[in-house]
């Protein structure tokens, strides 16, 4: 152990003691990121699942999502005066958020993806390109370019718990990676053990021979739609809670992280997803915290992670090989 | 069919009217090509202004704040004169992943506009770098609002042509160390930056006047559309006794102030920059400071600013107001025989004395094109607003 500390010292000049109190908190705040981030993979992995399209307006369903929550919570009376109770606040935002995208994900795939589904591949991909642009400069015209702010402070109070003396986490990223982790286990529950989710999985085995045994293909992706969008919209609304902020540019780099997620934890696989994003997460949270100019560099770090999985391993860490019939 | 024409529409109708907000105006007044400093230009009732600001893309929060500001002063102005004056809006879109690249195509469509007698912006030292090839060819002079790098008139390429209503980076840095070690007498300090130009350019040069005086700086840098720092701050040793951040986007500041007090560090000062002089970022404790010009911010004027604008002060447009006053002056004065050149607006730019201005000191333009007085305070959060303390 000593020998590999010292290796690693000698090549990238960290401390050889271990602050146990940074080492904590990177682990805390990638694990609150990566959770997020698990979110919008799903999405990206069920579209890509079933339907073999990458949806890239889907890191803006998240931004539409975030702008939900946001507005809710004014109709409800804002943060410091709000006419619910501060966690009934948030759990109607989730819900209400989450219906909203989730249709609005039923509507995309309606008009944007389901008359070019026999086209060739680059015409749904340059579809998702037009969507997300769409939604961007929407938001954009709609709600302007400013910065809106959850004041989760006001709302619910952050409150930080100390657990022992260097392990410190606060109830808003306890809230963030325990509703991710329920989100998780929910969907993979309906896909494992209800008639939906074995049409999912028919669906996305072979599409024609699922049409063939009656299973409506069509209502299918509109519901893997849904899904996808919901819990993009669960992720844009954590987002709004623990980080305060959000903005009609805020899907951009999201989606991409989330993409990312989907691609190194095997893009079609769902525990694949949640594996991913929560790497991506402690990726990013470890190389700001360690790395010479990590804060500056810490999507090179990501992304570089992306390269190296595509060079090592191309269908991702829980992703299967592509098996062609010759 | 008839559903999917019911959402086509609309959706029609929105990137019209997106399309439509997003671009500029260029369109509008008469161009031609071949239009130079000594062009005779007939002047007229209504007297045309070229504006150029981050309209949309990544920095639009902060060009909104310039271009509600400049709006204000022609509001004011048709108000009271007999001449109007109108603007043609060139959306810059700074910091878009097409670098200067808009900023340049709204340069050259102001240029080749015959009625466009001189130019408010654009916004960032770059696109000021960037345009001076269009502009300085036309003959514009043209006067920026929030451009602050030290070199940008100090190299020569733009002197008589270009001019800026905000003092240059070396000024403010001066300020801020000073600050520092003599008042504060602190010994560790933080600095981040926003990866943008204007951030980088201050932080280098606090950084370097606050390792001269012995002061123990550490430094890093973070994306202006990242609002996760915890991270971050995590890593900033608890032993620190401030975190300089001159950032330009006052909401990024007031997320980093909560996160840095939810990490325990609420103890710390946390210093921002002329960007981030705004109730949001003054709102975060009492131990938050910044460093501005000494605006008056109980005058008349941005009170009534502030009541025409849902109470938003949006002090970083404040220097584009006289940016805009200083353009319209200086036309007024080339107009008066109701006929002007670029090259005469120019020099009256060039001869601006305005006694008092929005920003507490007077506007008068040495020869690089910056201003004579160029004083930089210091201000300290108290109950949430801002006190000068220096």
């Amino acid at each position: 152990m000593a020998l590999i500390l010292s290796s690693v010292h000698l090549v990238t000049g960290l401390p050889l003691a271990i602050d146990w109190s940074l080492f904590f908190a990177e682990l805390v705040n990638g694990l609150t990121l990566g959770s997020i981030y698990a979110l919008i993979a799903l999405g990206y992995t069920m579209v890509y699942g079933i339907l073999k399209l990458l949806n890239f307006a889907h890191g803006d369903v998240y931004m539409v999502g975030a702008f939900i929550g946001f507005f809710v919570l004014q109709w409800l009376g804002g943060p410091l005066t709000p006419a619910v109770t501060g966690w009934l606040a948030v759990s109607i935002m989730f819900a209400v958020a989450m219906v909203g995208c989730g249709f609005l994900g039923v509507g995309i795939e309606r008009f944007a993806y389901r008359p070019l589904r026999n086209a060739p591949r680059i015409a749904p991909l340059i579809s998702a390109l037009g969507v997300s642009i769409f939604l961007q400069n929407s938001a954009l015209l709609l709600w302007g370019p400013e910065f809106r702010d959850y004041d989760t402070f006001d709302l619910i109070g952050i409150k930080t718990y100390n657990i022992g003396a260097n392990f410190f986490i606060s109830n808003v990223q306890i809230l963030t990676i325990a509703a991710s982790i329920g989100l998780m286990l929910l969907l993979a529950l309906l896909v494992s053990r209800t008639r939906a989710g074995k049409a999912m999985r028919a669906t996305s085995f072979d599409r024609e021979a699922a049409e063939m045994m009656g299973i409506s293909v069509d209502r299918v992706v509109s519901f893997t739609f849904f899904v996808g969008s919901a819990l993009a919209a669960a992720g844009g609304v954590m987002f709004g809670i623990v980080f305060g902020q959000i903005f009609s540019l805020m899907g951009f780099f999201a989606g991409l992280k989330g993409f990312t997620a989907a691609v190194v934890g095997g893009i079609g696989s769902i525990p694949g997803a949640m594996l991913g994003g929560l790497l991506i997460g402690l990726t990013e949270s470890f190389a700001t915290g360690y790395l010479p100019g990590g804060a500056t560099y810490a999507n090179l770090y990501v992304f570089a992670l992306l390269i190296a999985m595509f060079l090592i391993r191309p269908s991702g860490l829980l992703g299967s090989p592509a098996i062609q019939k010759v | 069919m008839k559903k999917a024409l019911l959402l086509v529409i609309p959706a029609a109708a929105l990137a019209v009217a997106a399309t439509a907000l997003g671009q500029s105006n260029r369109a509008s007044g008469p161009t031609r090509a071949g239009v130079n400093g000594s062009t005779q230009i007939t002047c007229g009732k209504t007297r045309a202004i070229g504006l150029m600001a981050p309209f949309t893309g990544p920095a639009a929060s902060i060009g909104t704040d310039q271009v509600h500001w400049a709006s204000y002063w022609r509001t004011q102005y048709n108000r009271s004169h007999k001449t109007k004056i109108r603007y043609v809006n060139e959306d810059t879109q700074l910091g878009a992943a097409n670098g200067t690249a808009e900023a340049v195509k709204g340069a050259q469509a102001l240029a080749s506009n015959s009625a466009v007698l001189g130019v408010i912006g654009p916004a960032g030292s770059n696109e000021v770098k960037a345009t001076t090839g269009a502009l300085k060819g036309a003959g514009l002079g043209w006067v920026s609002g929030s451009s602050t790098n030290t070199q940008v008139t100090l190299d020569g390429t733009r002197r008589g042509y270009f001019f800026r209503t905000v003092p240059p980076d070396s000024s403010q840095s001066k300020s801020v160390s000073a600050y520092i070690t003599k008042k504060l007498k602190l010994k560790r300090v933080y600095i981040i930056d926003d990866q943008e130009a204007y951030s980088i350019g201050l932080a280098d040069e606090v950084q370097s006047q606050l390792r001269a005086k012995g002061v123990t700086v550490s430094r890093d840098g973070v994306s202006q559309q990242q609002s996760d720092f915890s991270s971050l701050i995590a890593k900033i040793p608890r032993n620190y006794q401030l975190v300089y951040i001159p950032w330009q986007l006052p909401p990024k500041g007031q997320a980093f102030g909560r996160q840095l007090k939810s990490s325990g560090r609420g103890s710390m000062k946390l210093m921002g920059s002329d960007g981030l002089f705004d109730p949001l970022f003054s709102g975060v404790g009492s131990n938050v400071y910044d460093s501005f010009f000494p605006v008056n911010t109980k005058s008349a004027l941005v009170k009534a600013y502030k009541k025409s604008h849902g109470g938003k002060g949006e002090y970083f447009g404040a220097p584009t107001y006289v940016a805009a006053q200083v353009v319209t002056g200086a036309i007024d004065r080339a107009c008066k025989d109701g006929k002007a050149t670029r090259a005469e607006v120019r020099a009256q730019i060039k001869r601006t004395n305005l006694k008092n201005s929005l920003l507490g000191i007077p506007i008068r333009f040495d020869k690089n094109g910056d201003m004579r007085k160029k004083p930089f305070g210091i201000w300290k959060s108290v109950k949430g607003q801002f006190v000068a303390v220096a």
